[in-house]
Parts: C-alpha cells; sequence; structure tokens
C-alpha cells in the first residue's frame, strides 16, 4: 500500500507505530525465537472429529412417483449429530457420486436422518439413489451443515415446490410447535408427484396445495397472494425452497411488496447463467472440443462429455467441480477458490472462460 | 433459537450439533453519492467507522493469508470448510471497505500515512523466519492474535445489527448496509478463527497473553488513527482554540458513545476477561438470528442479478 508519489511522509518519523513494532519484535524474540518459547506456550491442541459419518440405510420408501424416502442410522444406532429445520448432508454415494439432500425428518429423533430424493432426468446420483440403493447397504455422509436456519418469528410463509418440500417439513413442524402463526404453499406438477401430503393433511387450511395439472403453473405473484389471508402483510419471515425462477421472481416481489418481510430462500439446482458468452474447451486426456453456449455451465457440458465429473452444489459453494485449467484465460465467478488457487483451477459450476480453455480432464 | 451453540469440547470429541454453511456472498455497493461526513452532524463518529474502511482492508487480507498457511495442517473436513468460508468472506469485506475507502480519498481524505504505518505494521505481524519450530511458533501468535481480534469484530458485529442509536444516527444507509452485513458475516464466522487456533496449537497461556496484547494493540492502533483522522478532517475548520482543537471532539466521541452510534470502546478493556475465561468460546457470544435475519434483506447481489 505504499505509495511513491508522496515521500514526506515517509521521511516524518512515527514514533507511535515504532514503538509498537519494536515491542512486537520484541515480543517475538521471547515467545516465538526464544529457547523457553515451547514452554512458554505449551500446546494443547483442541482437535474435533465425526464430521463424516459411516452410516447404514435402514429404511427405503417411495413417498411418491419418483420420490424415494431415505432413513440412515449408525450401525451401532448411537446418536447422530443434532441438526435444526434447513440442515443439508452431502452423502458420498456408492460409486464415488456426491450429493447434498435436505435432511426433512423429526430433529429430536438423534438415532437417524431422513432424506427425500427425486429421481431427475439425467440426474446420475438420483439414479442411483433411487435403483440401487438398497436396506442395509452403508453409505458415507458429512454433516449435518446448515445454510438455511430458521429464525424465531411470530408468523412465518412458506413455499415449496416440488422437492423443495424437504426442508420446509421439518420448518413447519418446529413452527407449529413454538406456537407460531404459520401457512404453507405447497407447488408441484400432480399430486402424485408431491411427497408427505399425507403428513401436511393434519394441520388442515393452513397448507394449500396448488398443482400445475389441476391449478396451473402459478406464478410468483399468486403464490405470494395464496400465503397471505385477505388483506393482511406478508408475514415477517418468508421460506421458500424450489427453483431458481421462482426465487427470483419472488424475491423482486417482495421487497417494495412488504419491506419488513425477508425472504429467506434455498435452491435445489443451478442457477441460471447470467451474461455468459460462448467458450470452447478442449478435454486434453481424450483430446475431444466441445462448444459452451453462453446460457449453460461448463459443468452442464462437462456432465454431457465425461461421465462422473464431479459435482455437488452446483453453485460455486462447495468446490467438489474443481478443475484444472492447461491453459486458457479463466473467468472467475466463485468466492471460494483461494487466490493461489485460481491460476490453475475453476469451479466447472460456476466459472467460464474468456475464450478457449483446456482441461485436464 | 435457531442454532444451538457449541460448548467448549475437550480434543478429540465428536460434533455433536451440525455445522453452519460459511460462504462469501457478493454485495451490490455503490460509493458514489456517499458524503464525507456519512453520519450527519457527527464528524467523530465517521472517522470512527473510518478507521475500519482504513485499517480492515489490508487487515482482512493479512488474515485470510494467516488461515490459509494454517489451511495445511488441519485435517477435519469441517473446520477446513469453515477456514476456507472464511477466507472467502474475508476476502469480500477487505474489497467492500477498499471501495469504501477509495470514495473517502476521493473526497480528500489523506488516508496514505495511516495506511503506510498499518503495512509496516502488517509486514511485521506476517513475516516468516527461521527455522521449522520458530516458523510454526510464528504461526501461532499470528493466529492467536486474529483470534482476538476476531472476538472484538463479533462483538462489534453484534453491535452494528443490534444498536438502535446507530441504526437512526441518519448514517448513509450504503454505509450501514456495508456495516451490517460485514457485522452480520463477522457474527457467522466468530468462531473459524478461534477454533484454527486452537485446532493447530491451543496454547492457553498464548490465547490469554495474545488476548490482553492484541486488545491493547487494537485500541492503540484504532485511538491513534482516529486522532489523526480528526486532524486532517478536510472540512473542519482550523483552529487556535484548545477547547475546539482537543476538547470538543473528545466531548463529541463521548456522547456518540453514549447515544449508542459507536460501540463502547471500554470493551478494548471489559472483553479481555471475558476473552481469558478458559472455557471460553466464540459461539458463546449469541446474535446469530439478528444476523440471519439481517442477511436474508441485505443488498446481496443474486446469482440473476448478475448481467445488471
Amino acid at each position: 500500500m505504499t505509495s511513491s508519489t508522496d515521500r514526506t511522509s515517509d521521511r516524518t518519523s512515527d514514533p507511535a507505530t515504532d514503538l509498537l513494532i519494536a515491542a512486537y519484535r520484541g515480543y517475538l524474540r521471547v515467545f516465538a525465537q526464544g529457547r523457553l518459547a515451547n514452554h512458554l506456550s505449551p500446546a494443547a491442541p483442541v482437535r474435533r472429529a465425526g464430521f463424516d459419518i459411516d452410516v447404514t440405510v435402514v429404511d427405503r420408501t417411495l413417498v411418491a412417483e419418483d420420490v424415494v424416502s431415505i432413513t440412515l442410522a449408525r450401525p451401532d444406532g448411537t446418536a447422530l449429530p443434532a441438526w435444526t429445520p434447513g440442515a443439508h448432508l452431502d452423502v458420498f454415494l456408492p460409486s464415488g457420486l456426491q450429493r447434498q439432500y435436505s435432511l426433512c425428518g423429526d430433529p429430536a429423533d438423534r438415532s437417524s436422518y431422513r432424506i427425500a430424493v427425486r429421481r431427475v432426468a439425467g440426474g446420475s446420483g438420483s439414479h442411483e439413489v433411487h435403483d440401487q440403493l438398497e436396506v442395509g447397504d452403508p453409505l458415507t455422509v458429512r454433516g449435518p451443515r446448515n445454510a438455511f436456519l430458521l429464525v424465531p418469528e411470530r408468523s412465518y410463509l412458506f413455499v415449496a415446490a416440488g422437492i423443495g418440500i424437504t426442508p420446509i417439513l421439518p420448518m413447519v413442524t418446529r413452527a407449529e410447535a413454538s406456537g407460531a402463526a404459520w401457512r404453507l404453499v405447497y407447488l408441484g406438477r400432480s399430486r402424485a408427484t408431491m411427497p408427505f401430503l399425507d403428513d401436511l393433511e393434519l394441520y388442515g387450511d393452513r397448507v394449500v396445495v396448488r398443482t400445475d395439472d389441476e391449478h396451473g403453473v402459478p406464478s410468483a405473484e399468486g403464490v405470494l397472494a395464496l400465503g397471505r389471508t385477505g388483506e393482511a402483510p406478508l408475514p415477517p419471515a418468508v421460506y421458500l425452497c424450489g427453483p431458481p425462477p421462482l426465487i427470483d421472481a419472488a424475491r423482486t416481489l417482495v421487497r417494495p411488496l412488504a419491506p419488513h418481510s425477508r425472504l429467506f430462500s434455498e435452491r435445489f439446482s443451478a442457477p441460471p447463467v447470467r451474461g455468459g458468452e460462448p467458450f470452447s474447451v478442449t478435454l486434453a486426456r481424450s483430446g475431444r472440443l466441445v462448444q459452451v453456449a453462453e446460457d449453460e455451465s461448463l459443468l452442464t457440458v462437462l456432465r454431457r462429455e465425461v461421465p462422473g465429473v464431479a459435482y455437488s452444489c452446483q453453485q460455486g459453494f462447495c468446490g467438489t467441480c474443481k478443475v484444472r485449467v492447461l491453459s486458457g484465460e479463466i473467468d472467475h465467478r466463485d468466492k471460494l477458490l483461494l487466490p493461489a488457487e485460481r491460476e490453475e483451477l475453476l469451479l466447472a459450476c460456476s466459472s467460464r472462460g474468456r475464450g478457449p480453455l483446456v482441461l485436464d480432464l | 433459537m435457531a442454532h444451538v451453540p457449541t460448548a467448549t469440547a475437550p480434543d478429540g470429541a465428536p460434533y455433536d450439533e451440525e455445522a453452519l454453511a460459511i460462504h462469501a456472498r457478493e454485495m451490490d455497493f455503490c460509493w458514489d453519492d456517499v458524503p464525507l461526513h456519512y453520519i450527519p452532524g457527527r464528524m467523530v463518529a465517521t472517522h470512527v467507522y473510518n478507521c475500519m474502511h482504513l485499517l480492515l482492508p489490508e487487515g482482512e487480507k493479512a488474515m485470510s493469508a494467516a488461515l490459509a498457511q494454517a489451511l495445511p495442517l488441519i485435517d477435519d473436513p469441517r473446520l477446513a470448510e469453515e477456514v476456507v468460508g472464511f477466507i472467502g468472506q474475508e476476502a469480500t469485506h477487505a474489497d467492500s471497505h477498499g471501495g469504501m475507502l477509495e470514495r473517502l480519498v476521493d473526497l480528500g481524505l489523506d488516508a496514505r500515512p495511516v495506511l503506510r504505518r498499518l503495512d509496516k505494521l502488517i509486514s511485521v505481524i506476517m513475516a516468516d523466519y527461521g527455522g521449522h519450530r520458530i516458523r510454526h511458533h510464528l504461526l501461532c501468535e499470528r493466529l492467536a492474535l486474529f483470534s482476538a481480534l476476531e472476538h472484538f469484530t463479533a462483538v462489534w458485529g453484534k453491535f452494528f445489527l443490534e444498536s438502535e442509536g446507530l441504526a437512526e444516527s441518519g448514517m448513509h444507509p450504503m454505509v450501514l448496509d456495508l456495516l451490517k452485513w460485514h457485522g452480520a458475516e463477522e457474527v457467522e464466522h466468530r468462531s473459524v478463527v478461534f477454533d484454527a487456533f486452537q485446532y493447530v496449537d491451543g496454547s492457553y497461556a498464548r490465547r490469554v497473553r495474545m488476548g490482553v496484547l492484541g486488545s491493547l494493540a487494537l485500541a492503540a492502533a484504532g485511538f491513534m488513527t482516529l486522532g489523526y483522522l480528526v486532524a486532517k478532517d478536510p472540512e473542519r475548520t482550523r483552529t487556535r482554540n484548545p477547547w475546539k482543537r482537543y476538547v470538543a471532539p473528545v466531548l463529541e466521541f463521548l456522547r456518540a458513545t453514549r447515544d449508542r452510534v459507536i460501540p463502547n470502546t471500554l470493551g478494548f478493556l471489559t472483553e479481555i476477561p471475558v476473552y481469558a475465561r478458559r472455557d471460553f468460546h466464540p459461539s458463546q457470544l449469541d446474535g446469530m438470528d439478528l444476523a440471519v435475519r439481517y442477511l436474508a434483506q441485505a443488498p446481496i447481489r443474486h446469482h440473476g442479478d448478475r448481467a445488471a
């Protein structure tokens, strides 16, 4: 930060800073360089364990068309780490694929975790869960981790679209237990495709179910209108889990409509690519040349071209889709990679090439 | 309670609670219409916050660099991902305060002498020399220092989120958002540097020593910077009247403290015994709900806005 344009202040002595620096150097001479350094600071590291957990599939139930619920427990049945509504797990599937799934069971039950997985067209992770995972199979999970915390409020509006019900379901239970007023708008293609409708039935008309086949595809305006009772304002907290376009539309609506309401959201798929330019990618190991269109992510193309390519969150958070770049200029669009890594790595889910890239794949 | 704080755990204890995901958020800030005195009628309080815009960009970069040095030593995937998230958040904080600092320089604030002093200080803190053993001690001292400083950023972060005096001070909304967002993320990642220090070293003597020295050094650096900024304020009328020159700013500082426009700087002393308690853990500081609530409405650049 030293500027060469101002020489005068360089010459200005600054006794206070010099004193601070001299004191710190003296301190380090004793406590870092001194003979007794080890004794003056006896190391007593505190290292925790158990972020990765070995579990077994103890139950597998089809809870809707193409949605399977999987219950996991430790082989010895001992307690699992506690979690709160909104938490998710990283699941390492036997094939090596890694996926994140929201916990949708009861947080008070410390003996098991429940996730629910929808079969997605072209989704190799969801296909593996649906077609290969059996009761008794061992799995490794990492977590739980929460990026969608439920804050205490007196009233809530919950909006879940499709499989987005998974984090919302424990939130509803928690809101109900805390005595808060709440309403849930639950959207789906048809009732047959929507899990947990039976569980939600006991809440009566506080759960509003809207299906595309009966009511048409809803607009974000329509959804928010369903969440209000008459002319009452939106509640202070709106929790929304659904596809990116619905979240973006709701976000632009909530602020002017209800400045005192807060929208908490979690997406379960990749955000749309904005401001992207097409670029070409050479896969060095096979020599193949592929094109990335302006509206698709590099990861989308890699998933098409390279079977088993590693990825998980698709939002630039988890770092699973790190790829080594052998040449080309990178347009980094993530906030995860360390500065030293940015020279030769990119996150395929978020970042792009400014011109052709050559990847170590 | 949305998030149950982790109590101090013994070495080797398995995690018994969920982790909190720590991600950097891109912010949409624009400083073009921020005036020099962005808290109307409160020149001294404005400069208290300017100290942050001056000290934080380089300070947080140094902190990120120290944590990046510690990362290869951390074998626990949970702490490692928290450290990576922390580094990303600190980098965006440094960028945002840096943008604000550029605006202040454009408005006539001469930041260079302060930045030069800070640069000297940081180069001493970050210097590596000697053999393996000395280098390890230097890293541990650095982590202990930054862990102590992070305690203050978390305490202040909570203050930014909850102080009505600050909210009603008339501070320019963009600067208030900068403070609240920064404060919320400081509350969110309050445990990371402490846990990294505990993992790599964990020496209680070192924690207490740096708790005391770090607090006093931060207070010294802060007050020196504040004195400089008040003395050099470009819009302040030059006067030889000792009352106006020396006493009036002190009274203004005390008024800003009383009105909770700025955090109480006695905290530099009163937080030391808190931090030095043997069973202290940063998660004992509450405020997570405030942070989560604020972040839900912060001017975060969402993916959909990228083209804008």
